[in-house]
């Protein structure tokens, strides 16, 4: 396993870099450069200029990019242009909301869209069945964005429920409570979409397990019904629902851009949005690397997890 | 197993939601002012910054020499209590206040001072690494700063140039501790230290920015403990948390939401004119807008006054010209914005020969003081197509949009949205109504201007330092310019800020700042 | 994967429609999303104002305002027409997007998995780069370099979808290009491009239509998302996105501007992802042919007459016209007719036959484990100790599974779960109805794999089913059947997954276990050297009938019917060598030589 690791690890290593110079390039194709996002109406050619020269964007491309590489291989992601700090600190920050946002939608994700295939499986056909399948589809067919303004219409502004946006209370908040309730709305409205596939995937995988010889036989062993089904059928079909986990947090994370915008969440997925358009190309390329690393890892952890579960796949 | 989960889970569930749901909205703390700002701040360090967001912050921290005498655009002392200006208008003299200190123990004094000027203009400054400095071309006519005495400073210019003490009374002038910049190099902007009336306690990053009341404040301690700074860039994020008590202050609120909070006796809604011109810049070098009856066409074609009114929701006025009304002093009230009338547009273009003229729009989706750029935009759109002219409109992104327009519309289109905020008469129209300030000379006259006469009034007002010369000057240019119809003249924008009830002596300022140092709160 | 176009195509054509309606889910989603096109294609035609007039003065009226039904957006403009005009082209932008991203993307995936090696690495780390850039970041970027505009969106959009499409069709490809056929092509000298597109595409087609189905949705979600944030069509057009991103500042106080192009997107992509369901399950083989049913923990019982609950001096088992169909949507097909018989004590029983005459659906149906649906029991009644088990309740007869009557299975490679231990397996079997703790039903485990003859048992115990070898898994299958000590054991056709030597050894097993232990075996199997070296009776089975039954000594010496005399001859003798088939051939009047 370990060795599996490793060389998963250094297969990782060629895309992340392909991905830096693919956003390095990028970002220099787009018009626009920081020094025109600092000046804003002032951006005379002399200020530009004199800016660039002061942030040492007066270099060529390649040699720009060679330095940034040189500095990240000492653990130097670089000052972003426009915030004044350090790339590193800013990306970790906004690193941690994101996780928080991310990981708490990938766990209800999870849990309800596993249960609701579950049930729905194993109530093939029947009303249970149906009032889920209608979900999951409601689930993927609603824009996340626009739920997410109807959730605030209603839950916060309305009823006063739930705060409208923000990670913590300006004053008096900062707790754990604080926290999760500002987490509710914006982690429920990711997670929606990724309830749906998770409870369609996890219905599919359960009916293809339900069908299988091992599964008559533990019924010919006299299982009860409850253990057929949640140890012997689960437990198969769960090795084929943690790869799809894996991608759905890709899908969670990229997500995340919407609901943190809708929901003012201090994201990594705001925070990118908002370099792109100032043109902080170390901020981008440090989120970039960061959000890709723990892609890269995730799926990772889900290929083991699946490899731990499954024995076949240990060799 | 499975069945008492399932019984207990419902259960859990609602006592979790009931836990966290219960506690009703937290409301704002007694004497301490939560303002809702337009975004994070990128830098507290007043010199290194250019946001209009960031300086509501910095204004209530530091102090300049001189500052804009509240509600107006006039100049009274600050930490210089008086100056002389030579005869050639070449050297200022301050006399600095006695006895101010910042927030860090540290004496304010004319080394100070010099301190602040040289980080941003002298490339070769120890401290010029703080930097950039975005906005040190204010100063750029600054040659020399010297300290006299302890308490005197003077400033030598290269040449004369009046806007130099409304400069000094921007937010770019302002006083930063040369020892706080010392101690923390590069980070100072998370860090900042000033004279102010409040003194910067913590920012967390995206959360708040924390102020906290200076007892020692050499004009009086302000009245509130702390002020918070809260960003929320989403504008009806901002009016939703106003709505829900999680803000005292809500700052540029949209303008549909103005009438809802206007009518709310929980509320007050604070509105002031400032220096704000909001315009769409016609491409007079190549296209129909090469003919001044097709520019003046496209001002009687557009509904000014249902563009305020309906779309801005009457959050600004119909504009006349290139300079705004909020300079009092240099605004001339006998040039009327140019009446709705498509009928005469029609003939105008009739005459010129441009009837279905097609022309293309640059548009961009949002930037300082753009005001509803894309709504404008398509309502500028739709009126134009009621005169017959095929407009087509490209959206861009703002820093796109800026290196779309700034280096000139030549082949890219015929016009393009464009607002500026000033702290001076003088600053929009020699940046962009001159013939040297083509944007081949450097300068952001992307539509290509050109009048002799305008050039020669503008060089003129730049160089005289009496303000009523000055004014008549200006004066003279807005007539001109308004014939000429170089632009589209739309909207000159009162800001606006809703703020709640028990909030007291609160107001907004001409030059964009936010000044809390009066505010009350019950 | 072929199987996925092997039906007939002439008749194929009708029958999927045909299904598709019958889908009522799939086909509300047709209807909807039919009249919303036919509504978007006669935006040109229908009585709407002008989408782009505007109005400042009557803007953000609220629905149902005199001449505008669904009112006016911020700039007075008609929210129904624009509606009507931007859901054309958010239509429109989806689908080309999606057709885009199929193109390209099954492209990438039919080249790599059909090529493999250097050529797939290089392209999967290119889909790899894509998967782990955040998208929605991608696409801003995209339309940030090439400008605004819908166009430019669709592109950015189509770009970051390629992974989706050349992940699944590149597995689709490996598992394809490996197959006899795609060999064949080769050999007779194809080039690669003309078997990759003459003989790998058309199986990889329908993969690419499901995909492709369940992706248009989801694509016109993400162009309305990043409409939404401004990047896709120019004013003064409308499209869905973007009338709900520029609404949005009139959130509060005017929701219908927001809430209406909001409702629209979600009913179109709501319709389009029923019909994508509709068209997945026709087009899935196994989700067509129903197999994909869930099986009920015991088969359905529908019986036309009640037999009597009860037998007087029973032997161990006693099966009376069971009668047991497939129910096919409607109507029964019988499996399996008025079969009967008995087993006493001790003895042994062979159930033999062709594959496909029913004998796996009769050793099923005793303990209701007959895959149903669609199985259902029509008639009969099944006794153990004299009692039906077929009128019990289903917590008793489960009750009665592996306790009384056990199973052995034919595949023990699929029958036992793969990801559980064997020895967890057998104790699990102890502990079910036994429950004498975890670690004595571990100490029961390795004594009952010692029984069955598993060296260093509890060594093996730990190991995977994948780690054990065919005779040693099937000994663990006995090994779980004893683990109650049953009255009966059921084995269908235990050694045929075997090879030869461990076949007799497994027999072997068998014997010696019913002798020692008093079971009942009912052997199935269709082998006549099996039943002759192990089995007291024989009953014969064709096309779900017992046709013969006796001891089994004289239906060897004399068989009555037809069909025991081929079964009896095809069991060759050894040395016979060529003569076998000369000696079976006659009895085959229908194989042609």
């Amino acid at each position: 396993m370990p060795t599996y690791i490793a060389k998963r690890l250094l297969a990782a290593i060629p895309v992340i870099l392909g991905l830096s110079i693919i956003v390095f390039l990028v970002m220099k194709l787009i018009p626009g450069d920081p020094a025109q996002a600092l000046l804003g109406s002032y951006a005379t050619p002399d200020n530009v200029a004199r800016i660039n020269r002061a942030l040492g964007l007066d270099r060529s491309w390649p040699e720009q990019y060679v330095i940034w590489i040189g500095n990240l291989l000492q653990g130097d992601f670089g000052r972003s242009y426009i915030l004044n700090r350090p790339v590193i600190d800013e990306v970790l920050e906004r690193f941690g909301a994101t996780l928080i946002l991310a990981g708490a939608s990938l766990v209800i994700c999870s849990v309800l869209g596993i249960l609701a295939g579950i049930v729905s499986a194993v109530r093939q056909f029947g009303w249970t069945d149906r009032i889920v399948t209608f979900f999951v589809l409601i689930g993927i067919s609603m824009p996340a964005f626009f739920l997410g303004l109807v959730f605030i219409l209603f839950f916060a502004v309305q009823w006063r429920l739930l705060p409208a946006s923000g990670m913590y209370a300006v004053y008096g908040g900062g707790d754990l409570p604080d926290l999760l309730r500002h987490l509710i709305l914006p982690a429920s409205t990711l997670a929606i979409v990724a309830t749906g596939v998770v409870a369609r995937l996890t219905r599919a995988a359960m009916l293809e397990v339900l069908r299988q010889d091992f599964i008559r036989t533990a019924r010919a062993k006299g299982l009860s019904e409850n253990k057929v089904i949640y140890r012997h059928a689960f437990r198969a079909a769960l090795v084929s629902i943690i790869p799809v986990l894996g991608i759905q947090a890709g899908f969670v994370l990229g997500g995340a851009v919407y609901i943190e915008t809708v929901f003012q969440w201090p994201g990594l997925g705001q925070m990118l949005v908002k370099a792109v358009s100032t043109r902080d190309l170390l901020l981008v390329q440090g989120g970039v690397l960061v959000a890709a690393t723990v892609y890269v890892l995730v799926n990772l952890l889900a290929d083991v997890a699946q490899a731990l579960l499954d024995p076949r796949l240990k060799a | 197993m499975i069945r008492t989960w399932k019984g207990l889970a419902p259960l859990l569930l609602a006592a979790t939601a009931l836990a966290l749901v219960s506690p009703a909205m937290a409301q704002t703390p007694p004497n301490v002012l939560v303002v809702g700002q337009i975004a994070e701040p990128a830098s507290l360090d007043p010199n290194v910054s250019t946001a209009a967001n960031d300086f509501r912050i910095a204004v209530n921290i530091y102090d300049g020499l001189v500052r804009n005498t509240p509600g107006t655009l006039e100049i009274e002392p600050a930490l210089a209590t008086d100056w002389t200006i030579s005869e050639d208008g070449l050297e200022y003299t301050f006399n600095l206040r006695e006895g101010v200190a910042f927030h860090d123990g540290t004496p304010f004094n004319a080394e100070a001072v010099k301190f602040n000027f040289d980080r941003m203009l002298k490339e070769d400054h120890p401290f010029a690494s703080t930097g950039p400095f975005p906005l040190a071309f204010f100063f750029s006519s600054v040659k020399d700063v010297e300290v006299v005495d302890d308490l005197t400073v003077k400033f030598t210019l290269n040449e004369p140039f009046a806007p130099f003490m409304s400069n000094l009374a921007s937010p770019t002038g302002l006083i930063v501790s040369p020892a706080a910049v010392e101690q923390y190099g590069a980070d100072y902007g998370r860090h900042p230290v000033g004279t102010g009336p409040f003194k910067f306690e913590e920012w967390q990053s995206n959360t708040s920015v924390v102020a906290s009341r200076n007892d020692a404040y050499w004009d009086g301690a302000p009245s509130l403990e702390a002020v918070i700074f809260r960003p929320i860039t989403d504008a009806n994020t901002r009016v939703a948390e106003m709505l829900s008590g999680g803000i005292d202050v809500l700052l540029e609120t949209p303008p549909d939401n103005v009438a809802q909070f206007r009518n709310d006796a929980n509320y007050q809604v604070v509105e002031a004119v400032g220096p704000h011109v909001w315009y769409v810049m016609l491409n007079a070098k190549d296209g129909p807008f090469a003919d001044k009856r097709v520019r003046q066409a496209v001002n009687y074609a557009v509904n000014k006054e249902s563009l305020v009114n309906d779309v801005l929701q009457g959050t600004a006025d119909v504009s006349a010209g290139p300079i705004p009304p909020a300079f009092n002093w240099a605004y001339n009230e006998d040039v009327a914005p140019y009446p709705y009338d498509p009928e005469k547009a029609k003939a105008l273009l009739a005459e010129a020969g441009a009837e279905g003229a097609k022309l293309t729009f640059l548009v961009t989706e949002g930037g300082s003081g753009m005001l509803d750029p894309v709504p404008m935009g398509t309502a500028i759109q739709a009126d134009l197509a009621a005169v017959g002219l095929d407009v087509e409109i490209k959206t861009y992104e703002w820093n796109t949009f800026l290196s779309e327009v700034n280096p000139g519309l030549e082949g890219k289109g015929d016009m393009a949205e464009m607002a500026w905020m000033t702290s001076d008469p003088d600053t929009l129209p020699f940046l962009t109504l001159r013939t040297a300030a083509f944007p081949a000379e450097g300068g952001f006259n992307s539509s290509y201007y050109s009048n002799p006469e305008v050039d020669a009034l503008l060089d003129k007002a730049r160089l005289s330092t009496d303000p009523a010369e000055r004014g008549e000057l200006y004066k003279e240019v807005q007539a001109i310019t308004h014939e000429d119809a170089p632009w589209l003249f739309v909207a000159n924008w009162k800001q606006n800020a809703v703020v709640t009830s028990a909030v007291g002596d609160f107001e907004l300022q001409p030059d964009f700042s936010l000044v809390l140092r009066d505010v009350t709160k019950q | 994967m072929t199987d996925l176009t092997t039906p007939a195509p002439a008749r194929k054509r009708r029958s999927n429609l045909q299904l598709l309606l019958a889908n009522r889910l799939a086909a509300a989603g047709l209807f909807i999303f039919g009249f919303i096109v036919i509504l978007a294609l006669l935006a040109p035609i229908l009585p709407i104002p002008n989408p782009d007039i505007t109005d400042q003065p009557n803007r953000l009226l609220p629905p149902l305002s005199e001449g505008h039904l669904l009112g006016t957006d911020h700039l007075g403009r008609d929210i129904l027409s624009r509606l009507i005009w931007g859901t054309q082209v958010s239509l429109l932008v989806g689908v080309s997007a999606t057709a885009l991203a199929a193109f390209f993307g099954s492209l990438i995936g039919l080249v790599a998995g059909y090529a493999r090696g250097a050529t797939d690495s290089v392209l999967m780390r290119f889909v790899d780069m894509l998967m782990a850039f955040p998208y929605i970041l991608l696409a801003i970027a995209i339309v940030a370099a090439l400008g605004p505009g819908l166009l430019n969106a669709l592109y950015a959009i189509a770009l970051v979808n390629i992974p989706f499409f050349a992940r699944n069709i590149r597995g689709v490809t490996v598992s394809i290009r490996n197959r006899e056929f795609v060999d064949a092509a080769r050999l007779s000298g194809k080039s690669h491009a003309a078997v990759l597109f003459t003989e790998v595409l058309p199986n990889v087609l329908p993969v690419i239509v499901i995909t492709m189905s369940t992706t248009v949705g989801w694509m016109i979600l993400e162009t309305a998302g990043l409409s939404f944030l401004g990047l896709g069509a120019q004013p003064p057009t409308s499209d869905l996105g973007s009338m709900l991103g520029q609404a949005r500042a009139q959130l509060f106080t005017a929701p219908h501007a927001s809430i209406i192009p909001g409702i629209m997107i979600f009913v179109l992509v709501m319709s389009i992802n029923l019909l994508g369901d509709g068209v997945r399950d026709v087009l899935d083989p196994r989700l067509r042919s129903g197999t994909l049913g869930r099986p009920m923990p015991v088969t359905r019982i529908k019986r036309s007459a009640k037999p009597s609950l009860t037998l007087p001096e029973p032997p161990a088992l006693v099966v009376e016209n069971l009668s047991t169909g497939f129910d096919t949507g409607g109507s029964i097909t019988p499996a399996v007719n008025n079969i009967g018989f008995r087993l006493d004590k001790g003895e042994c029983l062979g159930l033999i036959g062709e594959s496909g005459s029913g004998k796996s659906v009769t050793a099923l149906s005793l303990m209701g484990l007959v895959a149903s649906p669609p199985g259902v029991i029509t008639n009969g009644g099944v006794y153990i100790g004299g009692k039906d088990v077929l009128s019990l309740r289903e917590q008793e007869l489960i009750a009665l599974r592996g306790a009384r009557v056990a199973y052995v299975f034919q595949d023990p490679l699929t029958t036992l779960h793969p990801l559980f231990s064997v020895g967890d397996q057998i104790a699990e079997a102890v502990l079910t109805h036994n429950p004498i703790g975890k670690r004595r039903a571990r100490q029961r485990a390795i004594e009952l794999m010692d029984t069955v003859g598993i060296r260093d048992a509890s060594g093996r115990a730990s190991a995977y089913p994948h780690e054990l070898s065919g005779g040693q898994r099937q000994r663990i299958g006995i090994a779980m059947a004893l683990a109650n000590d049953p009255d009966i054991i059921i084995a269908d056709e235990p050694t045929t997954a075997l090879d030869v030597t461990v076949q007799a050894r497994i027999l072997e097993l068998l014997q010696n276990l019913r002798r020692e232990r008093g079971l009942a075996l009912l052997l199935i199997t269709h082998d006549f050297g099996v039943v002759a070296e192990v089995c007291d009776r024989v009953a014969v089975m064709k096309n779900g009938e017992i046709v013969e039954q006796g001891e089994t000594q004289t239906v060897l010496r004399d068989p009555q019917h037809d069909y025991t005399k081929r079964l009896i001859a095809c069991v060759p003798e050894l040395g016979e060598g060529r003569n076998f088939l000369d000696r079976v051939r006659p009895l085959f009047p229908e194989a042609k030589a």
